[in-house]
């Protein structure tokens, strides 16, 4: 957690525009950058961040060292690619800015990012790092984009002038498939000196490395590990309840997949909203919930339709109790569910009632707080039940177990 | 150095380690093995093994502040003969200069170390200028034979302080 007083020398050059490193060498750099200035303003709450572009018309201090976060990304915006680098004018004002900060206990460090050709002579840049080291300034060089003859040696001679006791880095970052942020992240950049930074970088690792998809159900057992446990037992149980279902189903030989249809949709219902109930509010996860109860109410119903579902009533009858204290109206289908099998084919006639009320059904859906109404896989469903409903009214009397058209 | 002359405290002015803040004592363009700590720390300082050595170039830049406003009388700063400070000047309460602007501001004084300073002998300060000190910086510019490295062996001030209480002689009081 060292104090330290940071300014950031932005390449806009024209060189910038080049789209080796995803999606343009401006854009990977301002990312970069972006992880940066969040690392050290976290590592440090004290620690201030300044930016300046060194292209364009000329060397301009976007904003000076403040541990404003918000401030220093909307300076980054609107940005002008254009122009030559002119590195050795970028460092000195850099310099001139830190001199001028305002607690004269922080630390000074200049982190340039090099992504055009150096025009300067080695021994230009020697001098420049001597006279960094003299005023205790530390310097971070990323070294990327061209590459031409001598530009490696000349960052690192720089860097050498200016190295005082390991306080300063350089790093080359080759064009490849990996973002330049995810390769900075493990620098001594990053890491400072290496302490402090440490647990944003880790953070912002895990982040970048797939973001959700890197875990089961979307959710990180780091983060939240209640959340993540919660999902994986109803997951577990589901799955559990749907193989008993279609062992019953296949052993015995009646009935309405409507019931069974109704019972295992209650299920999922329990389980989405115990799943909901415990979901943190975040846009993509709530995406991901989304598409994962879509997929478990899909995979639900084609298994009800394949066997007969008087066996999934017991199921649901286990249920009902949870469901009901969530939902009257689901606890409405259920009881109706119940009272069918209990009947016989006249049951059917209600069911299939309560199923072609189609407002009916879309508003437990509704009531279901993961679920989108909007959902195509949700709407065939529906669809499929209207045309179910159907087929049984005119196959009442038949008790077929089949109904699955879709 | 341990010869001739110097310890000589002169009549009246008390060796001003004791006032120095060390908390907020800086040097710029020190090397990180030989810390300015090594000329002036009382012990480290008499040590002829430990030096404070310049890095990038022959210029070294000491902030000095102190924990009670004092008058500086005069100096004790010694080195090799070769390597020792040559030109010397002493800025009174200006704080965080950088090598930049350490030439925008008349030095309050400015000493040549000859050889004999460099054995111990203390230079004589502008008495005048030193009257309400918070703080000293000390811009060593060259050194005796304009070489790259500047090597002093122990810097020594040497004064009194503005309220006459010398706090060596205040003894704890146990009972009223």
């Amino acid at each position: 957690m060292v104090l330290e007083a940071t300014m950031i020398c932005i390449d806009n050059s024209e060189w910038m525009r080049n789209g080796d490193y995803s999606p343009s060498r401006y854009q990977a750099q301002a990312d970069a950058i972006n992880l940066i200035c969040g690392a050290k303003t976290q590592s440090n709450p004290e620690n201030t961040v300044g930016v300046l572009t060194m292209a364009g018309k000329g060397v301009r201090v976007l904003v000076t060292p403040t541990s404003d976060l918000g401030k220093i990304l909307a300076c980054m915006h609107g940005l002008e690619i254009g122009g030559e680098m002119n590195l050795t004018a970028g460092i000195q004002v850099a310099q001139l800015a830190l001199k001028h900060r305002q607690n004269k206990k922080q630390k000074q460090r200049i982190i340039v990012f090099a992504g055009s050709p150096i025009k300067y002579d080695k021994k230009t840049l020697e001098a420049i790092g001597r006279k960094l080291k003299k005023n205790s300034v530390a310097l971070d060089v990323v070294d990327f984009g061209e590459s031409d003859d001598g530009k490696p040696e000349k960052l690192e001679a720089l860097v050498a002038a200016v190295n005082n006791n390991d306080n300063s880095h350089i790093v080359h970052v080759p064009p490849g498939p990996s973002a330049l942020s995810d390769v900075l992240i493990s620098t001594p950049i990053f890491t400072g000196d290496g302490e402090g930074g440490s647990g944003f970088a880790a953070a912002a690792a895990a982040a970048a490395a797939g973001g959700m998809s890197g875990f089961d159900f979307g959710v990180d057992p780091n983060i939240d590990p209640e959340l993540a446990l919660a999902l994986r037992i109803s997951m577990e149980e589901e799955r559990a309840r749907q193989e008993a279902a279609a062992k019953k189903a296949a052993e015995e030989s009646t009935k309405q997949e409507k019931v069974g249809e109704q019972a295992s949709s209650s299920q999922d219902a329990a389980m989405t909203e115990a799943v909901n109930t415990s979901a943190v509010v975040a846009d993509d996860k709530k995406q991901n919930l989304t598409d994962d109860e879509a997929a478990l109410l899909e995979q639900a119903l084609a298994m009800s339709m394949d066997g007969a579902k008087s066996t999934s009533v017991d199921i649901a009858d286990a249920d009902m109790s949870d469901a009901t204290a969530e939902d009257p109206e689901l606890a409405y289908a259920l009881q109706m569910s119940v009272q069918e099998t209990a009947r016989d084919s006249s049951s059917q006639s209600e069911m299939s009632k309560v199923l072609e009320d189609q407002s009916f059904v879309s508003s437990i859906l509704n009531s279901l707080p993961g679920v989108d109404p909007n959902d195509p896989s949700l709407k065939d469903f529906l669809a499929s039940l209207q045309g179910q409903s159907e087929t049984q009214q005119k196959q009442k009397e038949d008790e077929s177990e089949k109904g699955g058209d879709k | 150095m341990a010869s001739v002359v110097s310890s000589a405290i002169p009549r009246g002015q008390v060796d001003l380690v004791d006032f120095v803040d060390w908390s907020g004592v800086e040097c710029l363009n020190q090397t990180t093995s030989h810390p300015l700590a090594n000329a002036l720390k009382q012990g480290y300082r008499d040590d002829d093994g430990l030096h404070l050595e310049s890095d990038a170039d022959q210029q070294l830049l000491i902030y000095v502040p102190f924990a009670q406003v004092i008058k500086l009388h005069s100096a004790v700063i010694t080195g090799p003969e070769e390597e020792g400070p040559n030109t010397v000047k002493l800025f009174a309460n200006k704080e965080h200069m950088g090598f930049s602007n350490v030439n925008d501001y008349p030095p309050s004084d400015s000493l040549n170390i000859s050889l004999d300073n460099l054995k111990g002998m203390p230079v004589t300060l502008k008495y005048v200028k030193f009257q309400n000190v918070r703080s000293l910086t000390i811009f060593i510019e060259d050194n005796q034979a304009d070489g790259d490295v500047t090597k002093v062996q122990k810097i020594a001030l040497f004064g009194t302080t503005v309220d006459t209480t010398n706090m060596k002689d205040l003894k704890k009081i146990e009972e009223h």
